[in-house]
């Protein structure tokens, strides 16, 4: 959760230590495979999106290799685009 | 000389028969031995729904094929491919890339991590 840092961690004397959010519980995934789309839908949103690293909890490999299971899945139609819904 | 495994995904046309796709992708899968590569898997999934058109074609037959072979090899099969109207879509990967197996790879890292404890253990030991 670093970079950026927390948004509303923005008064002075807010600890930096508690303002982080409740953890997590990380999505978990044994094999990561663009044709497992069962799996990888629960990594995007309803539209389309793949869900922020925040929300699914896992870490910044594993986010990374997803993120690209799911691009390769919506180029074989497996998944469908952003946006392009409804 | 280096042989690599790839998978490669087809999606063929839905207008040609299920009783035909098996033959038609056999007719291109020839180059692979021809050319010295093994066809390790071949796994026709059947008609899917497309999460898009493709091609104005709102379903397609899939088909995941598992080789080993040059990476000239894939290449032109892959050419070979998309020059056919009959297939709509591929993707060719390295099968690492296509699958990775994260418990397989918290197990290697591991065992290499024992292994290199044990052996540091056995030095010191000798000495």
């Amino acid at each position: 959760m670093a970079g950026k840092g927390n948004p509303r961690a923005k008064g002075p004397n807010r600890n930096l230590k508690n303002a982080k959010t409740a953890p997590v519980k990380a999505i978990k995934v044994g094999v990561i495979d663009y044709k497992d789309v069962a799996t990888l839908r629960k990594f995007v949103s309803e539209r389309g999106k793949i869900r922020a690293r925040r929300i699914t909890g896992v870490s910044v490999q594993e986010q990374r290799l997803i993120a690209r299971a799911v691009k390769n899945a919506r180029e074989m139609a497996l998944l469908p685009y952003a946006g392009s819904g409804r | 000389m280096s042989q690599i495994k790839y998978e490669i995904m087809i999606i063929i046309d839905p207008s040609i028969d299920e009783r035909t796709v098996a033959p038609t992708l056999d007719k291109f899968l020839a180059v692979v031995p021809k050319e010295g590569g093994t066809i390790e898997k071949i796994d026709i999934w059947g008609r899917r729904k497309f999460a898009y058109p493709i091609k104005k074609q709102a379903e397609g037959t899939y088909a995941v094929v598992n080789i080993e072979s040059e990476p000239a090899t894939v290449q032109e099969l892959d050419r070979l491919l998309n020059l056919s109207e009959a297939i709509l879509r591929t993707k060719v990967l390295r099968f690492e890339e296509a699958v990775v197996d994260l418990r397989a790879e918290k197990r290697a890292a591991y065992l290499a991590q024992k292994a290199a404890s044990e052996g540091a253990e056995k030095v010191a030991a000798a000495t």
